[in-house]
């Protein structure tokens, strides 16, 4: 039999029953939707990660950062001194293919201007110089911290934009440089404003004037930065807190260095291996984290939504399946008469067969193109709540992939509908009222 | 050589621990150009007759040869073939499709016989046209009287140009004037040299063919000529 005609008995077989068919599709078209609406929702948050990634920065960063030392090594754990600033000065001067040292020490504490107002609680964090080329920043007037600044323990701040804009509302950044304010009750100058960081999409939203999204903001730390020399805050802001600190023994918030060719990416971080053994003496109890595992941390967590997304829309689409089948099997026991009558005239078993396992991959596949239709309202319902960096992206291979499984779908649910159907006794159904 | 040539044909039912010879040791040759009639009480068996020279159903032992074909343990689709191809069925309740129009219900067994949809149509209008349907083509069964029904039926069951022409009590359903103008048809068909086989009850419809089978209990009993 002609499979034209298979499909033409399954389309008036389906227009007989609208109604019912439509509900039997349901399961389909709840599951093709999701599923086109997980792949596109998931989409979308890679490319923002992705975007995101490009942003903050290249491969060549690594952090090293504190962690439990092995058991073995557990009990000389007190001979290391951690992660201090000796580590820093030992990589600069040592390790020759790293191109940036960056320690940090962070302090929460009261930043006003000297006009008074308010004093604002804010993280100020002394760093070095190098922090500008770690830390990716752009400066939009004034100047960086310099090797000067860290030297003689300046009183220099650097300002992130939003500092800037909170401390003098109505002062362009040009004027907010040669201004002075208060940390801690002490004086500093501010020596330069950095740009203002943002997503595409938010200065998108700034530009035509629309409100800024501030439901997710990854610069917002950045942007609301208080930077001064490292030696600066030691002495002046952290000495205080930490009395018996000296310069080689204070522990570092963050300590990041940049390598300064990927080519020799494994080298460096050999290199830097064998110079903090001996700073740490023997005890491991630092890591080395690169960009590159954290890159693969953001992906794996979007193959694990990706992957809980479509696991549920396979759920739906079985269950839906399930559903087909057994519409199926309600049509073939209506149909037992009809089925006895064109075995009569001719029909063999496997054209019985092939006609009922055509109008459940019909049903499947018409479930699938309303599931497309229903998916791209879903999707603009999920554009309407989620931030605008991970805007969902339809792509046309997730349309393929869930109308091709609502398909495969349709296809197994058929198969045992089908196998019943062709299995009937022609003289049975003939009697059959 | 006969059209169809049956040999000790027997056909058994199981029904528990019971043995119901329905057919037993039936010796039978319709020749070509034959009209015939199988008469017999209910139960008497030859509704399985029927079954078996209409290729639904294998006998349990016995030789059956139909149109020069062994179809004693013949497979299914090797009889769906010979159901399509030499053999039209009429039914007493008619057995037409009530979602298709009447063209393509006579047009049915061309579809499983993979006549192109152009040709199928053309053959349809012209069996249609043979019985005596020119109009109400594109109504539909529920639509049409009984007797128009088993025209419809009857140009169905001749559309592919079979062999032979099976009747299973075509006048069961229809009154009397209406069932006389079928049994005419066959008499027409008869006459322009188409082998017909008519099951009934009623040995006065029975006298209309040139030969009578009486069947009982599985048994042929008695033949004549009316």
């Amino acid at each position: 039999m002609n499979p034209l005609v298979a499909i033409s008995i399954g389309l008036r077989e389906i227009s007989a029953h609208k109604f019912r068919t439509c509900l039997s599709m349901l399961g389909i078209v709840l599951g093709v939707s999701s599923l086109i609406a997980t792949m596109a929702l998931t989409r979308g948050i890679e490319d923002g990660t992705r975007k995101f990634m490009q942003q903050m920065g290249g491969l060549e960063f690594v952090s090293i950062v504190n962690k439990e030392p092995s058991s073995k090594k557990f009990e000389f754990a007190n001979l290391s001194p951690g992660r201090t600033l000796r580590d820093a000065e030992a990589l600069k001067q040592s390790a020759n293919f790293l191109s940036h040292v960056s320690p940090e020490i962070f302090l929460s504490t009261a930043v006003a201007t000297d006009g008074g107002g308010n004093p604002d609680r804010r993280m100020v964090r002394g760093v070095y110089p190098d922090h500008f080329v770690i830390g990716m920043h752009q400066i939009r007037a004034g100047r960086f911290l310099t090797p000067l600044d860290l030297e003689r323990g300046s009183r220099s701040a650097v300002l992130g934009d939003s500092v800037a804009k909170q401390l003098w509302p109505d002062t362009p950044a040009e004027l907010a440089v040669g201004k002075t304010i208060l940390i801690d009750s002490r004086p500093f100058v501010v020596v330069g404003v950095l740009a203002l960081y943002e997503m595409e999409a938010q200065a998108r939203a700034r530009k035509s004037g629309r409100s800024v999204s501030r439901r997710y903001d990854p610069f917002r730390q950045k942007n609301e930065t208080v930077l001064i020399p490292f030696n600066t805050m030691f002495h002046e802001l952290r000495s205080g807190a930490f009395p018996l600190d000296s310069l080689d023994t204070m522990k570092l918030e963050t300590l990041t260095v940049r390598v300064d060719d990927l080519d020799h990416f494994q080298p460096a971080l050999d290199q830097i291996r064998s110079i903090l053994d001996i700073t740490h003496r023997g005890v491991d109890d630092y890591d080395l984290e690169t960009r590159q595992d954290w890159f693969d941390r953001m992906e794996s967590s979007v193959r694990a939504a990706r992957l809980s997304g479509g696991l549920i829309s396979a759920i739906s689409l079985v269950v839906g399946g399930i559903g087909i089948m057994n519409i199926m099997l309600a049509s073939i026991s209506e149909r037992v008469r009809e089925i006895g009558i064109r075995l009569a005239v001719g029909a063999r078993q496997r054209d019985i067969f092939w006609q009922i396992l055509i109008e459940s991959v019909l049903v499947s596949f018409l479930g699938g193109l309303l599931g497309i239709l229903a998916s791209l309202g879903l999707i603009e319902i999920l554009k309407s709540i989620s931030p605008t960096e991970n805007i969902p992206v339809l792509t046309l291979d997730a349309i393929f992939l869930a109308v091709g499984f609502a398909i495969a779908a349709g296809l197994f649910s058929g198969l045992y509908p089908a196998a019943k159907a062709s299995s009937i006794d022609p003289i049975t159904a003939l009697r059959y009222e | 050589m006969s059209l169809i040539h049956l040999e000790d044909l027997s056909k058994v039912y199981r029904v528990g621990d019971q043995e119901i010879r329905a057919l037993d040791q039936i010796d039978l040759r319709i020749e070509e150009g034959e009209f015939l009639s199988i008469i017999g009480s209910s139960g008497s068996g030859k509704s399985t007759l029927m079954h078996l020279l209409g290729c639904l159903d294998t006998p349990t032992s016995g030789r059956m040869e139909i149109c020069g074909k062994d179809l004693a343990k013949a497979s299914g689709d090797e009889l769906a073939g010979v159901r399509n191809r030499e053999i039209g069925f009429v039914f007493q309740a008619f057995n037409l499709l009530p979602k298709l129009d009447v063209v393509s219900n006579i047009a049915l067994p061309l579809v499983y016989a993979g006549v192109p949809h152009a040709e199928r149509l053309v053959r349809a209008k012209k069996a249609a046209a043979d019985v005596g349907l020119g109009e109400r083509l594109s109504n539909r069964p529920p639509q049409l009287s009984g007797g128009q029904c088993q025209r419809v039926a009857i140009a169905r069951a001749l559309v592919n140009n079979p062999r032979i022409l099976f009747a299973d009590e075509p006048t069961g359903n229809l009154d009397s004037a209406t069932g006389r103008m079928i049994l005419e048809m066959f008499d027409a068909l008869h006459a322009a040299g188409k082998t017909i086989v008519l099951v009934t009850h009623d040995p006065a419809i029975a006298a209309h063919s040139r030969r009578v089978i009486e069947i009982r209990d599985g048994r042929i009993t008695r033949e004549y000529n009316p």
